[in-house]
């Protein structure tokens, strides 16, 4: 689909520089590393207390991150004339959207790859028994805070106090997310007899499938000059 | 009536064509009617009134010069009729499709030139077409791409990140980039700027192309000498306003916008 | 539908509202009984309840004024949001402050993560990036469009974030009011109810016909300036 072609052109277009430059990657490992230490420490080497914070512990360095991609998510497009240079092409412009999208989602993602190995050592916490669980938990949270993100980013891009607007606007909008992400993790790491995680995961996908049709609906209004 | 345009679809077993570039005849409609015609057309900002009230009719496979100080609204009208900005009041068709309501059709086949252009630093040259021909739905072989940069003159340079490049050469990139698909109508802002003897004639070159092809050319510059000489039509835009110009005695004389407001005074 | 800017009107429903008030609230105070368990603190739930009520209101007001905005792009609607918004902050803010009054001496907590208490915190934050967002965009059109653009997936998430407290809080109090209320606490109730829609009625009408004024004056000022 003519769509999917012209988001992906700029997916491969981001990382092609991403590679290139390396700025946010290693910026958002090292963010990423940096938080886990410092709960680590905070909390000292009660492993039973480590695993039943885990899940939140985790959603925060994971959030956290993500902010410092989503800033940098039209910024790549400072320097070329800004997000101009994308709408000038023919096609749907919501293509712009879901190429970002993809695009967030897949540094994310990336970064989790590193932090849930690193959160493992450091919590001492045994993950790969559940290792498809929790990647289906961290795929559904990252897909939701991406959408949500991408989206606000574009809004607020041209702002002046981005850095505040951004997270103000943002806040509220992942509580769900957050809420779902965070159960479900805590509840695949420590136990889940009565299997509670699936509520949370169902609540994922809506939130999910909610927000991305919002978003989508809504982001040329966002672009409009 | 069609329009022929020589920037065709390159693919890589098309046989008979010229280093992988070959004719291609654009034949959906509307192909009548002028390619640009707005009336009362206004564009603000906030309460900056940048564009007030223009009545503008440009026939197709003409070139009209649209010379003015900066800060006139050339670059604004440039914007609006490629759809990047959406009109205050008025408003118009381009090439047959209105600017309101028919944005996406309307960029399929107008393409604009800006005074940066909108390439990548940190991609090769190459790669920067690369990223235009995706996002215009073309299919293009590595010989079409080194064809394009050769006509622009920048083969050798076709893997070097964009960075390293002068402004000169970013512009010929720019415009390698607009030769990339077939155009009705090309918008070019202050082309010219930053360019050496070679480069500005190499901007002619384009011109004189675009003209045999049929696409319609839209030129802006503050300076009037250079704009003026490609075209059958000059208008000068001051203070957001369309007035005609005396196209024979500014090409004879060079006058810069300035000048022009002079005379006038 | 739109409440006319008419002074007459106005003062008739200001004064309605003040006599309403002052006699919602007399009833309230002593006349009515107090609850047999909870005793006289329980009245103010007679505040509570409207102010939240209203709170929610505003902000759904917000919302379809801001659907109405970007269909007809006519900047009367966005003036009615900003109304709502502005008076809907102080309803919020009002509904926190009585449940937390309410909330010391009967559970003896400040704050409970109630759901209804977390959403209507969470509400707060979204009111205040809608009216933060405002206050970066000179030119009216782009304000109201961004605002338009907040204003509507704020309130698409209120639900969402309200379903999944609930799912988190489980166990928490039940929401009361299906409980059998006495017709004289009931109707004590609404009229406190009707008495605060009057106080946001009268507040939108003068607070609108402000907008009016000031969308007047910035015109004015950006031709003369």
């Amino acid at each position: 689909m003519e769509l999917m072609r012209r988001s992906w052109a700029i997916v491969w277009k981001d990382l092609l520089i991403e590679a290139r430059t390396k700025q946010a990657f290693n910026a958002m490992v090292f963010f990423a590393a940096l938080v886990l230490f410092i709960f680590s420490f905070a909390l000292g080497p009660d492993t039973e207390l480590l695993r039943e914070v885990s899940g939140g512990l985790l959603w925060v360095g994971i959030a956290f991150t993500g902010i410092l991609s989503l800033n940098r998510t039209y910024q790549s497009e400072e320097t070329s004339g800004g997000i101009e240079g994308l709408r000038v092409y023919p096609g749907d412009p919501r293509a712009i959207f879901l190429g970002k999208l993809f695009g967030n989602i897949i540094v994310l993602l990336a970064v989790e790859a590193v932090l849930f190995p690193a959160a493992a050592v450091l919590f001492q916490i045994e993950m790969l028994p559940h290792v498809g669980e929790l990647a289906v938990v961290a795929l559904l949270g990252t897909i939701g805070f991406s959408i949500v993100g991408t989206f606000y980013a574009a809004l607020t891009v041209n702002l002046r106090a981005r850095e505040v607007m951004l997270p103000l606007l943002l806040f509220p909008a992942l509580v769900p997310m957050l809420l779902g992400a965070v159960n479900a993790t805590t509840l695949i790491l420590v136990g889940d007899p009565m299997q509670d995680s699936d509520i949370w995961i169902r609540l994922l996908i809506a939130f999910d499938v909610i927000f991305f049709v919002i978003s989508t609906w809504i982001f040329p209004i966002a672009l409009e000059e | 009536m069609a329009v022929r345009s020589v920037y065709g679809r390159a693919t890589g077993t098309s046989p008979g064509s010229v280093a992988g570039l070959r004719e291609e005849v654009i034949t959906s409609a509307p192909t009548i009617g002028p390619a640009v015609e707005l009336q009362d057309f206004s564009k603000r900002f906030g309460w900056n009134r940048v564009l007030r009230g223009i009545d503008l009719r440009v026939e197709r496979g003409t070139t009209l010069a649209l010379v003015g100080p900066n800060g006139a609204g050339k670059t604004t009208l440039l914007k609006c009729l490629v759809t990047l900005l959406h009109p205050s009041g008025g408003g118009g068709t381009v090439c047959g499709y209105d600017l309101r309501e028919e944005t996406d059709q309307i960029r399929e086949r107008v393409g604009l030139v800006t005074v940066r252009g909108y390439i990548y630093d940190d991609l090769s040259a190459e790669e920067n077409l690369r990223f235009t021909a995706r996002m215009c739905g073309l299919e293009v072989s590595a010989e079409g791409y080194r064809a394009a940069l050769a006509r622009v003159g920048l083969e050798r340079v076709a893997d070097q990140r964009v960075r390293t490049f002068s402004t000169g050469m970013r512009k010929r990139v720019v415009l390698a980039q607009l030769r990339l698909r077939p155009l009705e109508l090309a918008l070019l802002d202050e082309p010219y700027a930053g360019l050496d003897l070679q480069g500005m004639s190499l901007v002619d070159e384009f011109v004189r192309e675009f003209r045999a092809a049929g696409t319609t050319v839209i030129i802006a510059s503050h300076q009037a000498g250079e704009a003026t000489r490609s075209a059958e039509q000059t208008l000068v835009l001051r203070e957001g306003r369309l007035e005609p110009m005396d196209h024979d005695a500014a090409a004879r004389s060079h006058l810069s916008a300035q000048d022009i407001g002079a005379e006038r005074a | 539908m739109i409440v006319t800017s008419n002074s007459g009107t106005a003062r008739l429903i200001g004064i309605a509202a003040l006599v309403t008030m002052l006699v919602g609230s007399f009833v309230g105070l002593f006349v009515v009984s107090p609850d047999r368990l909870q005793g006289d603190v329980q009245r103010l739930m007679y505040v509570h309840v409207p102010a939240a009520w209203l709170a929610f209101l505003a902000f759904f007001i917000v919302f379809l004024m801001s659907v109405l905005y970007l269909i007809q792009r006519d900047l009367k609607w966005d003036r009615v949001a900003h109304a709502s918004a502005e008076i809907g902050v102080v309803f919020t803010v009002l509904t926190l402050a009585l449940g937390s009054m309410w909330g010391k001496p009967t559970w003896g907590v400040w704050w409970t993560w109630d759901p209804r208490l977390t959403t209507t915190a969470i509400m707060l934050a979204i009111y205040v990036g809608y009216l933060a967002i405002r206050s970066f965009a000179d030119d009216p059109d782009k304000r109201a469009r961004w605002a338009a653009i907040v204003g509507i997936i704020g309130f698409a998430n209120v639900p969402i974030v309200y379903l999944s407290v609930i799912w988190w809080r489980t166990l928490h109090q039940p929401p009361s009011s299906p409980r059998s209320v006495s017709p004289e606490i009931l109707w004590t109730l609404l009229f406190n109810l009707l008495a605060f829609t009057l106080v946001y009625v009268y507040l939108m009408m003068r607070r609108i016909r402000l907008a009016k004024v000031e969308g007047e004056l910035e015109q004015r000022v950006a031709y003369n300036g």
